[in-house]
């Protein structure tokens, strides 16, 4: 699994070393390219890094801070025809669990010209599910902060949709209207184990987003260690796996007036079979619902607020009680302010894990809050310029089985130059 | 006191010529579209209908071009069987298409001046909309006369009845307005007329609009 270029990258290499010339012989620009490079100085104090093999909260720890290569993408879309188009994203980062360079998102999208005001839009191949307001930059960048809210943080950590993704939207714009109304629902695969991570190691907040072919590192918690309950686990969980053979669904319906207002509701279902099993990796049943709001406020203040509430529950039920079984919630407030090539944003997470089994040893309550202040500025096209600080206050009694204080307040600061290159 | 006697030929001789300089059957009529804060509309189309009156025989063609991912003009009129051509003036490429029937059709995915005009044959409204940026929109309003416009920044517009024709119906339109029943009938020889609108007009149409972009290819 470790090195530097995972085989399924060849084809995006070579396409994107095809593409210039492609789209020089096409006048009709058939590509698009976005690639970026984060150079960061990391100054980060709190407990170790769950990414450490420890069970902090931050993507960086005292130890592993300094000048380095925080992130590299590369979003690469291609126009198969005139509505078909391929879509991948790769992610860099400089790690010794996982290959460098791995996709995070491959898929082909159809938009067939609308024959009446209903837009329909076929997705099929590995995506997100839509549940972030945030990352919608190329590579699934935020363009507000570096790191994402702890909801986003965990959809990059562990949701990944195989599948296919359908959408049909009512565009009453276009007779005149200001409104617009979308459904999706989506059928996907691979993601029985989404969940582990919120159970075992809780919520975080950072800007690393699991690909096809990782396995990110699991807390060492007591219960999986060699002879506990759950020994089987493997030391890792591989975010992106099939293990029941069960179609999991996600619906949406959202709602939007002009670009002022727009409202989005998510119901997630991965319909895994808690009691499944697979090469070292547990199955987990997760579901969610949320509530997500977009809002232009008076003064070109943009509002983004997100909301979830779900369970994820694993193994067999003794007297009605599964082995592991925990409810997560969390919500945040965005406020952005763009001052011409300069952007502020501010935003407070709140975020807890409530337990609902009575397995001893399995303690995987926590309860917190974090506040993210971000600056960036976009110097030209080729470089930006990042700074944010984040505060994440916690309580996760498990940190004791690692001998860490039971309650931390972890702080980072990240001074960020992106940079990019673009193509279209 | 003497003064020099003008003949009659001299009289009608010049009435001749006033009247080939503007002929002396044509009217103008003023029309203007106000707000219901009395602000006038700009952009609003126009058109008239008179019966008993010649209409062009070859129908004007006309150009519906695309630039900053923006149709240009936003409203286009133009009379029933014109022709209209698409061009795109930005670096990247649109893929033009209206559902509005029957003059639905579709411009396949280009940049430049690749493809033929379209003709439109029918009357009514044809919403114009890009495949590749959803927030492109733009309005062609097909009408079965040669009298029409659109009103200017003072919210009016002039055209040239025929004096000699019947009674003239004027209608108006635009994404704009939510009032109906928007035709009123003139005579031939009314000098203006004024529609004042009840209903608070809709927030004009931004295209540049970054959300609703799809992507930028």
């Amino acid at each position: 699994m470790v090195g530097l270029l995972n085989g399924r990258l060849l084809p995006l290499l070579g396409a994107v070393a095809l593409a210039p010339a492609a789209a020089d012989a096409d006048e009709a620009g058939r590509y698009r390219l976005v690639a970026g490079l984060d150079l960061s100085h990391v100054d980060a104090s709190g407990h170790p890094s769950w990414l450490e093999g420890s069970a902090g909260k931050l993507r960086y720890d005292a130890d592993n801070d300094g000048v380095l290569l925080s992130r590299g993408f590369v979003d690469y879309g291609y126009r198969l025809a005139d509505t078909v188009s391929a879509k991948l994203n790769a992610e860099l980062y400089v790690e010794d669990f996982s290959s460098t360079l791995d996709l995070t998102e491959a898929y082909l999208e159809w938009r067939p010209v609308p024959r009446s005001a209903n837009r329909y839009t076929l997705k099929a191949g590995i995506f997100y599910p839509r549940v972030s307001l945030e990352n919608t930059d190329a590579g699934w960048s935020s363009p507000y902060t570096l790191s994402s809210s702890a909801i986003n943080t965990w959809v990059g950590e562990e949701l990944r949709s195989y599948g296919a993704e359908f959408a049909v939207e009512r565009r009453p714009a276009l007779l005149g209207g200001r409104q617009r109304i979308a459904l999706h629902a989506s059928l996907f695969y691979n993601n029985d184990t989404a969940g582990g991570l919120i159970a075992w190691k809780g919520w975080s907040l950072h800007d690393r987003q699991s690909r096809i072919g990782d396995g990110v590192p699991l807390p060492p918690v007591p219960q999986i260690q060699p002879g506990a309950w759950f020994d089987e686990q493997d030391p890792f969980i591989t975010p992106i796996l099939e293990i029941d053979d069960t179609w999991g669904y996600s619906l949406d319906a959202e709602w939007s007036l002009d670009q002022r207002l727009l409202v989005r509701l998510t119901h997630y279902d991965n319909r895994t079979d808690p009691f499944g099993y697979e090469d070292g990796q547990y199955a987990w049943e997760t579901g969610f619902d949320q509530l997500g709001i977009k809002a232009s406020l008076p003064g070109e203040v943009g509002l983004i607020g997100q909301w979830l509430d779900g369970y994820t529950l694993w193994g067999r039920q003794t007297n009605g009680i599964h082995a592991v079984d925990v409810g997560f919630e969390s919500r945040f407030l965005l406020l952005t302010r763009p001052f011409d090539r300069q952007r502020v944003s501010l935003r407070y997470d709140h975020f807890e894990v409530t337990e609902r089994d009575s397995i001893p040893l399995d303690e995987n309550r926590e309860i917190g809050h974090a506040w993210t202040l971000s600056w960036r500025y976009v110097l030209n096209e080729h470089v930006t310029f990042a700074a944010e600080w984040l505060e994440i206050t916690s309580e996760r009694p498990a940190w004791a089985y690692f001998g860490l204080a039971e309650e931390k307040t972890e702080r980072q600061l990240q001074l960020t130059v992106r940079l990019g290159f673009s193509r279209r | 006191m003497r003064t020099a006697a003008v003949p009659i030929y001299a009289w009608l001789s010049a009435a001749l010529l006033a009247a080939l300089a503007a002929p002396a059957c044509a009217a103008a009529l003023e029309v203007t579209v106000t707000g219901p804060d009395n602000e006038p509309v700009p952009g609003v189309a126009v058109y008239v209908m008179q019966a008993g009156r010649d209409a062009a025989a070859e129908p004007a063609a006309a150009v519906m071009d695309q630039r900053g991912k923006r149709f240009e003009p936003h409203l286009l009129i133009v009379q029933k069987g014109a022709t209209v051509e698409f061009p795109n003036s930005d670096v990247v490429a649109h893929h033009v298409y209206s559902f509005s029937k029957p003059n639905n059709f579709v411009l396949p995915l280009y940049k430049g001046d690749p493809h033929d005009p379209v003709t439109f044959a029918h009357d009514g409204i044809v919403t114009l909309g890009c495949n590749i940026h959803d927030g492109m929109l733009g309005y062609i309003v097909v009408v079965d006369t040669d009298l029409f416009g659109v009103t200017g920044a003072d919210g009016s517009l002039r055209v040239e009845l025929d004096e000699q024709a019947g009674a003239a119906t004027v209608s108006i339109w635009s994404p704009r307005i939510r009032d109906r029943h928007l035709s009123r009938v003139v005579s031939a020889t009314t000098p203006a007329i004024s529609f004042t609108l009840d209903k608070k007009l809709r927030p004009p149409h931004d295209s540049g609009s970054e959300a609703l972009q799809w992507s930028d290819y």
